[in-house]
């Protein structure tokens, strides 16, 4: 092969570009990495600047092209549910169920099938199979003691122009136990709305309404009753409903639950969910000028309805009816200073550049912008945390968008007037919200479904917030490129490594390391389970015997497996780095100035202390409601609730972050 | 009832009444697939402890023909690991074959037969050889190509280094005196019998033996389908359906994607061309590495699972199992580290895409053929760099040599 010999005798040509810019990216990556942090760090703050205005791309949404037809009448059918409720509410209880009993005898009056959903409320413990499993099977539900039990009444209007494939769903929680004024009122609320869709012509899905006996916490009801909608039991249930209600006595089913000659037991079903709906009156607050509308929109793991149901519920609350659209916001951000100072450094920009370019007009007011920073530091809170800030959250489990809007009135409802017109303007919203839903031809899917609010009407879209993360991610690969370069330059010198060299697959020792404690950090993130089922534990107990444990078996492991040859752990960090967003870890220098190893030395205890999750956690919240109160405990009670509520946070924490911490104290502690 | 009644099945008749009613049969309280999973389970077993034979045999060959070149000083600097316990562990060890044995796919049965082919070759059963190779084939149509580095392993023996190599050494020592303890005529003839000559013997064998087990296959599977259209609607609904891309659900592969989205008077010119792209690569392969066959078979063994029609994990686990075969010549492999990322970065991204799109909703296809097409370039990296390293390593071996 003559061709292949004069290319190797020639002398090697000028690199390429890219390879030239990969290789300067790498021999820089310090101050490269520095620049991507800032950079990722400023793109995040600008979040709010970046915002666009919402838009409603679905086209056959349509709200607002029909005026509601929502009436004085439907309103007095809901001052009379919300009579018989309270007045219901003064005889006291017998039997427990008589608001359910009105309730569906109500919807049975306007010509609607109903039926009761009895559902037991299951307490959430940690299963590992359980995790990301969100249809678990019901059947092996076991009917122990104390498990408590529930009772939904569901409603169902078959659409007259539908053929029954589609529905919308409508919920309105509510404690069956005691049911106080906003209860009632948003009781009478859906009911007024229901039996007003019971008349109208143009109902092209069918509705359901589900009053949800949320005495037992707003989304184990509607979770339960979305299970059994779509799981449907072939096999005779009727040992586990025998022992129910005989155990408990709860319902006389013999002639209670027979009802206009109709049985109301049986579970009725009305096709896909198109989207659902929960909504609830909530508390008064005086000090606004117009009646307040609060969206809640995540649910489980940091999934988003789409966005055109929340544009479509804005749209027409803002510009229908006049409600002020709120949604959350952590509160102790809007008046923070550094904020704020912020907030008028980019509005003094924005004006520079206005000055210069009239053109460019992309500044905002420091309280617009400390405003949208609140707003979208909680909107990502709820999303990285994992955990639904309602029942709608139960939906987006079965790929329906859901969200959750309470009404809150300026004043308070006492005053029948008030009541009225108060419902009138919800039942006229949700009307119209429905009408629009009601128009599609197919499930969500034009607008966004990954994005961050940062006020009702602006969002931020995964495209532009990914640039932050990105930016802020980009070093460590490249840290991690250098870091084996430079490995692979010195690594050879060492006698007894090069015995042992596979040539360019070194790194697989390093490899095991990763593989060790990651290996540890399965079964520490697996632990609570076990320890979750000794009887009588303290959350403080609990999380000491976790730590040790932990701890035990990382020196079992690191004993048996780790590995003893130099430089491996650079590089075992290198493997989980670029999975981990948060760690950097900062080798120890030897040369070099006093200033610059003591500042190495510091910024590294710094990192290790707040690197590690449980000590994060113990600051975080000693930051926010102060020291006293911070236990050990806590970690222990954070970690069942993550559990609980199959965040993946958890799973990021243990199998990504504190293995990471863990390399990097191996790091330090390297010779 | 026909095997292929319905779009359930598109397997070998002969299979189905082995396996079928593994999946029925349940013990109470143990879930389903119990049975299947294990059987699945003892043949991955065996064939790691095929591919441990291959590599002990293909250690052997390579020390005497490094010995024959007096380069015995490589390997002591390369340092030198047992191949065969390594491939077989990476092979049991591999997540991908853990994961192909829990979810009950049927891949380890077409791996154990491409093994057993390779195997059969590598140690001269030509009647083996032609099982494993006529039975793989039958399962899974791409085997078939495995037909030159089998018969190139039957002709030449396993893997050596260039056969130019010999010669070379030969004129080198054409001047020199004969070694001590062996007549000069003797010498000549080992070495004759070490540059290796294609011998035709175990290759008619082998031609005889395939005709006779295809023979015995395509009866066993008549009989099986006497009543429901046979052969031809065997042909139809297994090649056939691995032909034509019929069905189009979601896997690790790029088809399903392509073939969603083409014109229906395109599909038949792009079905062509997609399935022309393996036989692109069989001749100028075959050419560069007819000395060593074994590592051509690796080497078909990835692209088949690249560029098949409905790959599997399964495959992958194949290839890399076999990769550990080549670990002593593969020790400069570059990109070993980024591979690696790759193949973890994929295999965690592709189950949350796949689950994005279908069970969340939120995503779409996209998302998940983003993670496919990494993975099949990923893949071409690692056959570009096996094969350029294994060149690396014989030129090499020739320079040692020459200096």
């Amino acid at each position: 092969m003559p061709a292949e010999k004069d290319e190797a005798k020639e002398p090697r040509a000028r690199p390429r570009l890219i390879i030239f810019m990969a290789s300067f990216l790498v021999s820089h990556s310090t101050l490269f990495s520095v620049v991507c942090c800032i950079a990722g760090l400023i793109a995040l703050l600008l979040l709010p600047i970046l915002a666009k205005s919402t838009y409603i791309s679905e086209n056959a949404l349509m709200p607002g092209s029909a005026n509601p037809v929502f009436s004085g009448q439907d309103v007095s059918e809901a001052s009379r549910l919300v009579k018989d409720i309270t007045e219901t509410q003064k005889m006291g209880k017998t039997t427990g169920i008589e608001i359910q009993r009105l309730i569906i005898q109500r919807m049975a009056d306007v010509g609607a099938e109903v039926y009761y959903h009895k559902f037991q409320s299951q307490s959430n413990q940690f299963h590992p199979f359980r995790f990301f499993s969100c249809d678990s099977n019901s059947a092996v539900t076991e009917s122990n003691s104390n498990t408590s039990n529930g009772l939904n009444t569901v409603g169902i209007i078959r659409a007259p122009r539908g053929d029954g494939k589609e529905a919308i769903v409508l919920v309105t929680p509510y404690n069956s136990e005691y049911v106080k004024l906003n209860d009632a009122l948003s009781l009478g609320l859906g009911f007024s709305i229901f039996s007003h869709l019971s008349r109208v012509s143009w109902l092209a899905k069918d509705i359901l309404w589900l009053a949800a006996d949320s005495r037992y916490g707003e989304y184990s009801s509607v979770s339960a009753w979305l299970k059994d909608y779509h799981n449907p039991v072939f096999f005779s249930s009727e040992n586990v409903d025998a022992n129910v209600t005989h155990d408990k006595d709860f319902l006389n089913m013999e002639n209670k639950n027979m009802l206009n000659g109709r049985n109301v037991d049986v579970f009725k079903r009305a096709g896909t969910m198109a989207a659902a709906m929960v909504f609830k009156v909530g508390e008064a607050m005086e000090r606004d000028p117009r009646d307040i509308l609060t969206i809640y929109a995540e649910a489980s793991n940091g999934q988003m309805p789409n966005l055109d149901l929340i544009n479509v519920v804005h749209y027409l609350a803002v510009h229908r009816q006049g409600f002020r659209v709120n949604i959350g916001k952590l509160a102790s951000l809007v008046n923070s200073a550094w904020l704020n100072l912020v907030g008028q450094i980019l509005e003094w920009l924005g004006n520079l550049a206005k000055n210069l370019n009239p053109k460019w007009n992309f500044g905002i007011s420091s309280a617009d912008y400390a405003e949208g920073a609140a707003t979208v530091a909680s909107s990502m809170y709820h999303q990285a945390l994992g955990v639904p800030t309602g029942s709608h959250g139960a939906f987006r489990d079965y790929q329906v968008d859901a969200i959750t809007f309470s009404f809150s009135s300026r004043f308070y409802l006492n005053n029948e007037n008030m009541q009225s017109s108060f419902i009138l303007r919800g039942g006229r919203l949700i009307e119209g919200v429905i009408r629009s839903v009601n128009n599609l031809l197919e499930k969500f899917h034009q607008s966004f479904f990954l994005y961050m609010m940062t006020a009702p009407n602006k969002f931020v879209s995964v495209g532009v917030y990914m640039i932050g993360f990105a930016l802020l991610a980009l070093p460590l690969p490249v840290v991690a490129a250098s870091l084996f370069l430079n490995h692979k330059a010195t690594g050879f010198t060492g006698t007894e490594e090069a015995k042992i060299a596979f040539g360019s697959w070194q790194w697989l020792y390093a490899a095991k390391t990763v593989l060790m404690i990651d290996l540890w950090a399965l079964i520490a993130s697996l632990m609570p389970y076990f320890i979750s089922q000794i009887p009588n534990i303290s959350p403080t107990e609990s999380t000491l015997l976790w730590v040790a444990l932990s701890v035990s078996i990382l020196a079992v492991l690191y004993v048996i497996l780790g590995s003893p040859y130099s430089h491996s752990a650079q590089i075992g960090a290198l493997l989980i780095v670029p999975m981990c967003l948060v760690v950097r870890p900062l080798k120890k220098h030897m040369q070099g100035a006093l200033i610059l190893r003591a500042l190495s030395l510091v910024c590294n205890l710094v990192m290790v202390v707040i690197g590690f999750p449980p000590a994060a956690l113990l600051l975080m919240k000693g930051f926010s409601e102060g020291f006293e109160g911070v236990g050990i405990g806590a970690v222990w009670e954070v970690a069942e609730f993550l559990w609980v509520w199959n965040s993946a946070t958890y799973l990021y924490v243990f199998l990504v972050h504190l293995p990471c911490w863990v390399l990097c104290i191996h790091i330090l502690l390297h010779p | 009832m026909s095997p292929y009644s319905g779009s359930m099945y598109h397997g070998s008749p002969l299979l189905l009444p082995v396996l079928g009613p593994l999946t029925v049969n349940r013990v109470k309280g143990l879930p389903a697939h119990l049975f299947c999973s294990l059987i699945f389970v003892i043949v991955d077993f065996v064939t790691a402890m095929l591919i441990r034979a291959t590599g002990q045999k293909l250690m052997s060959t390579y020390h005497r023909s490094l010995q024959l070149l007096n380069l015995s000083c490589v390997q002591e600097t390369a340092g030198h690991t047992h191949v065969g316990d390594l491939a077989s562990l990476i092979f049991l060890w591999n997540p991908f074959t853990i994961i192909t044995c829990a979810g009950s796919s049927t891949s380890p049965i077409d791996n154990l037969m491409i093994v057993l082919s390779i195997y059969g070759a590598c140690s001269g059963l030509s009647s083996l050889a032609s099982f494993g190779w006529v039975v793989s084939t039958h399962l899974s149509l791409y085997p078939a190509i495995l037909v030159i580095p089998v018969i190139l392993l039957l002709g030449y023996g396993p893997d050596a280094p260039p056969s130019k190599l010999f010669f070379l050494k030969k004129s080198n020592e054409s001047g020199g005196s004969c070694p001590k303890d062996k007549t000069c005529s003797e010498q000549k003839s080992k070495e004759e019998s070490h540059i290796r000559n294609f011998c035709w013997r175990p290759v008619l064998f082998f031609i005889l033996w395939s005709l006779i087990w295809s023979s015995y296959i395509l009866f066993l599977s008549f009989i099986s389908l006497k009543e429901f259209g046979g052969l031809s609607e065997m042909v139809k609904k297994t090649h056939g359906f691995i032909l034509n891309v019929e069905d189009l659900s979601p896997n690790i592969g790029v088809f399903w994607y392509f073939f969603a989205e083409v014109f229906e008077f395109f599909r038949s010119f792009f079905l062509i061309v997609f399935h022309i792209n393996i036989l692109f690569m069989l001749v100028p392969l075959v050419i560069r590495l007819r000395h060593r066959p074994c590592f051509l078979a690796f080497v078909y063994i990835a692209i088949m699972s690249m560029l098949k029609s409905y790959p599997s994990v399964g495959d992958s686990a194949l290839y890399l199992g076999l990769l550990g075969l080549f670990a002593n010549e593969l020790a400069e492999m570059r990109f070993s580290f980024f591979l690696l990322c790759g193949y973890v970065g994929i295999s965690l991204l592709s189950p949350v895409m796949h689950n994005l799109w279908i069970w969340r909703g939120t995503g779409n296809a996209n998302f998940y053929f983003a993670t496919g097409i990494a993975y099949a370039s990923l893949q071409t990296v690692l056959i570009v760099e096996c094969v350029s390293t294994i060149l690396k390593h014989d030129r090499m071996l020739r320079n040692k040599l020459t200096t």
